[in-house]
């Protein structure tokens, strides 16, 4: 039962897509995804900044009658030496696993750019540890990097490089290594994927040319592959800072957040504040300051991607 | 010396794939061993004997994972069906038509993904608590769907951008009205593009973590996810069950792997528009 309705004879005059004649239901089409993000996202991200200026305990939550307090959350939350350091312990993780996870991603792409006998299968399997959940690969981690029976140790101590076991996930400086090392296990696939499909954008011809006019390898990579791929580079890099930034599940499940507070990053902070002490405003407050963090970037990120796109 | 230099780099990507072969089967191989060899030393590499026990003792016998595996696969399939739902119309309706402030939609879908879960799933537990949805089905689908949508979006719209336009506006013409040209047309040529965010909606609730963690408090409503962060507290050192579970909450991704990328290059040869 096809329903006839006289929208169809306006647009099959015009070429379409037409900006001139727009059906209304086209918006109809795009309207309930809308209202459910206004319900889903954009009404609990104003809800959590109203409750950054409420003072919400448990009892609060329930009753719903938090007091308005002003700013005393932030400022109570700024002057936190657990904020204060989750929020350098953040900086410093996701600055460190983003560094790394690009440098090997780009080792990646540029290895798996040439054809040799196994490269769709190893590019395969590296793209298994992309979509592993991060609760299963953190749980894989925490096994092979116990101290006791891991499998790391072995390795090392059968290399002759360890001659006791480290129990790595005890140390405060080990176990930002080790949670750096697992978020780059998993992130930078990712990167290899991206950066990839920017290397083999690149026309042959320029490496031709280069290599006709007596350039080297090194020159090459330098003086073409770097340059052509910048645009993709700042995207992979802004991806990254925003998912690692946000990283939950791996250092939830690794140390959860020790030991002692080594590895508290600004998510496990907020999560503490909230749903182990209740308390939800500190907590709120605590996310508003983190939300502004990967939101200043990509503002930064768009408007560079603007002006080039200008000049 | 074309071949050996080829070779060399098939050999150095042995050693790379190893990087992440080697755990993934570290988890596997632990899984079938008995629980005095998890603690051999030094390993043994192959499980000798290989046994099954870990798998019936902590999946078949548990009633605490057997019930986050229930709960899991319910809210996947949830999230799955009312992401499509939202999603497919939406990317349809940002592809089709030329909407007044379709950049700026978009440029929000993206910057939605950017929220950390933790900004979300804060304000949902006091919401959900005054609403009495904490420890629901529908709060954790909600949740699990307010990141899944716009990725769908996200997704999906290339697909419909790749429908011809003359395709549609010939069914306009015989009489179809938007929505069944929408239902009838675009949708049966993107079959490719709605699966593969079929699944990833599905895989993304079944691994989620934060909304999982905050949102259910009850044992008897935590998703597998929740289950197995639990398991390495309660179990301690009994890594050859620990690792059961991961393997198990990992089955679903392996198996969306091997027949997403058989699926998709199914899609790419099927060409539903011939000229």
């Amino acid at each position: 039962m096809i329903a006839r309705r006289s929208t169809g004879a306006a647009t099959a005059t015009g070429r379409p897509p037409n900006r001139r004649r727009v059906p209304l239901t086209a918006y109809l089409f795009v309207l309930p995804a809308v209202v459910f993000l206004a319900a889903t996202v954009l009404y609990p991200l104003v809800f959590n900044i109203d409750l950054s200026f409420r003072d919400a305990g448990l009892r609060q939550i329930v009753t719903g009658d938090a007091d308005f307090v002003g700013l005393d959350n932030y400022a109570e939350e700024l002057a936190n030496p657990d904020f204060r350091s989750a929020l350098a312990i953040s900086l410093i993780y996701t600055v460190l696993s983003v560094g790394v996870s690009f440098a090997c991603g780009l080792g990646l792409a540029v290895f798996l750019n040439k054809t040799f006998p196994g490269r769709n299968l190893m590019r395969s399997l590296l793209l298994i540890a992309w979509v592993l959940p991060t609760v299963v690969s953190a749980n894989i981690w925490r096994w092979i990097l116990d101290g006791t029976y891991g499998l790391l140790n072995t390795v090392l101590g059968g290399l002759g490089l360890l001659d006791k076991g480290v129990f790595w996930l005890v140390e405060p400086t080990s176990a930002l290594i080790s949670v750096v090392t697992a978020t780059v296990w998993s992130t930078a696939p990712f990167a290899m994927i991206l950066l990839l499909a920017g290397l083999q954008s690149i026309p042959e011809t320029l490496y031709e040319a280069a290599r006709i006019d007596g350039a080297g390898p090194w020159q090459r990579f330098s003086r073409i592959t770097v340059p052509m791929l910048r645009p993709v580079s700042m995207t992979v890099l802004l991806l990254l800072f925003v998912t690692t930034f946000k990283t939950f599940d791996t250092i939830y499940l690794m140390t959860r957040g020790g030991p002692g507070d080594a590895t508290t990053i600004l998510p496990i902070h907020a999560y503490l504040e909230a749903f182990q002490f209740f308390r939800f405003g500190t907590g709120a407050a605590a996310t508003t300051v983190m939300l502004l963090i990967p939101l200043a970037l990509s503002l930064f990120y768009f408007r560079s991607l603007r002006r080039e796109e200008a000049s | 010396m074309r071949i050996p230099r080829a070779w060399l780099s098939s050999v150095l990507g042995i050693a790379l794939a190893g990087v992440y072969v080697v755990p993934v089967y570290w988890m596997v191989a632990t899984s079938l061993k008995q629980p005095g060899d998890v603690f051999a030393s030094p390993p043994d590499l192959i499980p000798s004997p290989v046994t099954f026990r870990a798998y019936a003792d902590s999946v078949l016998n548990s009633s605490g994972v057997l019930r986050g595996l229930l709960n899991s696969t319910i809210v996947g399939i949830a999230t799955t069906a009312l992401t499509l739902a939202l999603s497919l119309p939406a990317a349809y309706g940002l592809a089709r038509f030329r909407l007044r402030f379709v950049n700026t939609f978009l440029l929000l879908f993206l910057v939605v993904q950017m929220i950390p879960a933790i900004n979300l799933a804060l304000p949902m537990f006091v919401i959900f608590s005054r609403l009495d949805m904490v420890n629901s089905y529908t709060g954790l689908v909600l949740a699990n769907c307010s990141l899944a949508v716009p990725l769908a979006v996200t997704v999906l719209r290339p697909y419909f951008l790749t429908v011809p336009g003359e395709v549609v506006e010939a069914a306009t013409v015989d009489g179809c009205n938007q929505w069944s040209a929408f239902l009838r047309i675009a949708l049966p040529v993107s079959v490719p593009g709605i699966v593969t965010v079929a699944v990833v909606s599905f895989l993304g609730a079944w691994g989620e973590f934060v909304f999982a963690l905050a949102l259910t408090t009850k044992e008897e409503m935590q998703p597998v996810s929740v289950v197995l962060a639990g398991l390495t507290n309660a179990f301690g050192t009994r890594w050859n069950d620990v690792m059961a579970v991961s393997a198990v909450v990992a089955l679903p991704i392996f198996l969306a792997f091997l027949f997403l990328q058989r699926f998709v290059v199914g899609g790419l040869t099927a060409g539903a528009s011939k000229s």
